[in-house]
């Protein structure tokens, strides 16, 4: 087993060039990234872009039929490692005892009995089910399933976790508590990939994130260096005004400038040939009332609606 | 071999601590008990009263007449049954004889009477039913009266003294039959009996292993444990722990049986204690124990196999329809086998490997196997039971990532084997 955090190294993951089809399908074309340890990666995408198919590679559930994964330049074999893993289409042995069969995969996952039982017990009572540990999962509520199944990714205290839409039907109390394990584990220099719909949690937890679009990678890397770049030569304009006039007069007195529609205001795209304090002179010469005008740093969610929309 | 004995342990608690198979298995016991007990009931609650009712009458000649024996009979007897031979017949209750035919026809169809007789000068006699059930044998019963009267008859004609005629009957030729090979007289029904125990493992087990799998993709847990351990820990425990419960639970009700028969064995009939004591030979047993074990290993990789290429519980019965028709098949001629066992069938049936696990165990009890065959077959059975394990393996990481359609068996082998 892998001692890189209890040793205190750090961790790097590459993703090289993988390719997978399904029949003569191709669903990745040449998927590449990399994923630092003690920096949380999200992996986000569309309904059927390739995340899972991605994961499941990585995970060796499938087999790509080219390229690679790479842990700090060696061959990642993930049943080597100390990993949780948690399926996008997550299930559990209905029928058996919460806290029994939580031991059972801790100790498939390399464990002894004993630390198995005690990081069963620790992850049951994180999640605040210590109540049920010798009920039947199947007595469980559909909320408490969920919570079950995430605290097996986190048995053995993994060095790597990898979660498949692990927000998917969580509540925000319990996305809460989750959220805050997985914060938990970055800071101690763990790696962490998860893929998510949802950009509100991986913007608030992600240090990093890779957008993949029909199989293929559209960006990836650090989230504030995306937003940068993606707001570079962009303002962001919000007046006071109860018509529009102004805003022609603005295109009027500006022709290179790109004018867009945003929430609540406009997204001035200056392709560098406008400054910000020839808009602001403009705006005191007009005596226009400015709400807020400053640069313009996109969301998450317009970066992805914008790159992976059709 | 951690995760094997990992998978083996979690397997093998989670069957034994089942309440169906905890239920099921004292139930099973209870009812051996009790099967192997009747005779010690039937003794409890026998008062005599049915030996002194059909212990008949003496004749004249010294010979017991089981006279008066039949319940609810009627009789019509020649002169009325006034013949001092033939009143005992009717007992001492007149109501019973009747004029003629017609009469007890009447009686019969007013169900006065179960079955009418009307017996004639010469003994002969004619058994009227107004219905007969399978088991009514009364007819038997009266023949055996008469033929009873009419050696009586013969003696007195004849002036034979009784204890002549008696010393006449006894005499009987004293033989000893020595049997060089088996004697399928004696292991018949031990051996079958044997057989059927691993007819129930087999179908018990089997549907049992292929059930856990099934659910285990149904449930989506597949994807935890092939990611965290190999399929061939997971395939080799779960088979392990499966053919361990099936001993335990079937090793718990055949002690109880054994338990049972020795402790009542005084009270059984002779001819049953007979059967049940057949000799059961070493080479038997040692055929009966490899053939047994490592087919039942061998169904247990086909269920756990067939377990995997389902995505829903409701498609589980008519994937394991055809493993399940190839060891009917098996029983069948093993039961032909038993009374043919140098035909070829049964040399061929014991020979491969999914018919010897039944076939070559009752050959071995009722002929003496070459030896070439009982090595070939025995080979064979190991490399079909490696061959089998490697391909469940296959099989089931092949299953682990294919949901949906139902495929062709054919198919799933070929692309099982072709993939990692």
């Amino acid at each position: 087993m892998d001692l890189y955090v209890e040793r205190g190294e750090d961790m790097q993951l590459v993703v090289n060039n993988i390719t997978k089809s399904f029949g003569e399908k191709e669903v990745l074309h040449g998927v590449s990234f990399t994923v630092e340890s003690g920096r949380a990666m999200g992996f986000l995408g569309r309904n059927g872009a390739g995340k899972s198919t991605t994961i499941r590679c990585l995970m060796d559930v499938f087999h790509p039929d080219s390229g690679n994964f790479l842990l700090d330049g060696s061959p990642f074999k993930p049943r080597s490692l100390k990993i949780g893993y948690l399926p996008e289409e997550r299930g559990m042995y209905q029928k058996n005892g919460v806290l029994a069969q939580l031991t059972y995969f801790a100790m498939l996952r390399g464990a002894s009995m004993a630390d198995a039982a005690a990081s069963a017990n620790h992850w049951i009572d994180y999640f605040g089910l210590g109540e049920y540990k010798n009920k039947k999962l199947e007595t469980l509520s559909k909320g408490n399933q969920q919570k079950i199944q995430i605290a097996q990714s986190f048995l053995n205290e993994p060095n790597i976790l990898i979660l498949d839409e692990p927000f998917s039907g969580l509540d925000p109390v319990n996305a809460q508590i989750f959220q805050n394990a997985i914060n938990e584990f970055v800071k101690e220099g763990r790696l962490v990939i998860f893929s998510s719909h949802q950009m509100s949690y991986v913007e608030e937890v992600c240090d990093d994130v890779t957008l993949i679009h029909n199989g293929d990678i559209l960006l990836s890397g650090d989230l504030d260096l995306i937003k940068l770049e993606e707001g570079r030569d962009k303002l962001f304009l919000s007046v006071l005004s109860g018509d529009t006039a102004w805003e022609k007069a603005l295109s009027n007195a500006f022709p290179a400038l790109g004018i867009i529609p945003g929430d609540d205001g406009l997204i001035l795209d200056t392709k560098g040939r406008v400054s910000q304090g020839d808009i602001m002179r403009w705006l005191n010469e007009e005596r226009l009332t400015v709400r807020r005008f400053g640069l313009y740093e996109p969301s998450l969610n317009d970066i992805f609606i914008k790159k992976a929309g059709d | 071999m951690r995760d094997f004995l990992t998978v083996f342990r979690y397997e093998l608690k989670t069957q034994l601590t089942k309440r169906t198979a905890i239920v099921t298995t004292v139930i099973l016991m209870l009812v051996v008990l009790v099967i192997t007990s009747l005779p010690r009931f039937i003794s409890l609650f026998d008062t005599g009263e049915l030996i002194n009712e059909t212990s008949g009458i003496v004749g004249d000649a010294g010979y017991v007449l089981p006279g008066g024996a039949i319940e609810n009979a009627g009789y019509v007897l020649p002169g009325g049954g006034t013949d001092a031979l033939l009143a005992p017949i009717a007992g001492d209750d007149p109501a019973v004889l009747f004029e003629d035919r017609d009469a007890l026809t009447q009686a019969l169809r007013d169900k006065d009477i179960q079955v009418g007789f009307v017996i004639q000068e010469n003994l002969d006699y004619e058994a009227i039913y107004l219905d007969r059930s399978l088991q009514d044998s009364l007819d038997t019963q009266m023949a055996a009266i008469l033929t009873q009267l009419k050696k009586q008859q013969l003696i007195e004609q004849m002036g034979i003294t009784p204890e002549g005629f008696a010393a006449v009957e006894a005499a009987q030729a004293v033989g000893i039959t020595t049997v060089l090979g088996r004697n399928s007289v004696d292991n018949y029904a031990i051996s079958f009996i044997l057989m059927f125990v691993v007819y129930m493992m087999v179908l018990l087990y089997g549907n049992s292993v292929s059930t856990i799998i099934a659910r285990e993709k149904d449930s989506r847990t597949m994807e935890i444990l092939i990611t965290s351990t190999r399929p061939s820990s997971l395939i080799l425990g779960k088979v392990a722990a499966a053919g361990l419960s099936a001993v335990i639970q079937f090793g718990a009700v055949v002690l109880v049986t054994v338990a049972g028969y020795q402790f009542n064995k005084h009270l059984y009939p002779e001819m049953v204690t007979a059967m049940l004591s057949g000799t059961l030979t070493t080479s038997y047993v040692l055929s009966y124990v490899f053939f047994s074990f490592f087919g039942f290993i061998l169904y247990l990789f086909l269920y756990a196999a067939l377990g995997s290429t389902v995505s829903k519980m409701e498609d589980l019965g008519s994937a394991t329809a055809l493993v399940q028709f190839l060891f009917i098949f098996g029983y069948l001629i093993a039961t032909f086998a038993a009374n043919m066992p140098s035909s070829a069938v049964a040399v061929i049936g014991s020979i491969v490997p999914f018919t010897s696990i039944m076939v070559m165990p009752l050959r071995s009890a009722v002929m003496t196997v070459p030896w070439g065959e009982l090595i070939l077959a025995g080979a064979l059975m190991v490399l079909f039971v490696m061959f089998f394990a490697f391909l469940s393996i296959k099989i089931y990481r092949w299953g682990s990532l294919n949901y949906g359609n139902k495929t062709k068996i054919s198919r799933i082998v070929k692309e099982a084997l072709r993939s990692h």
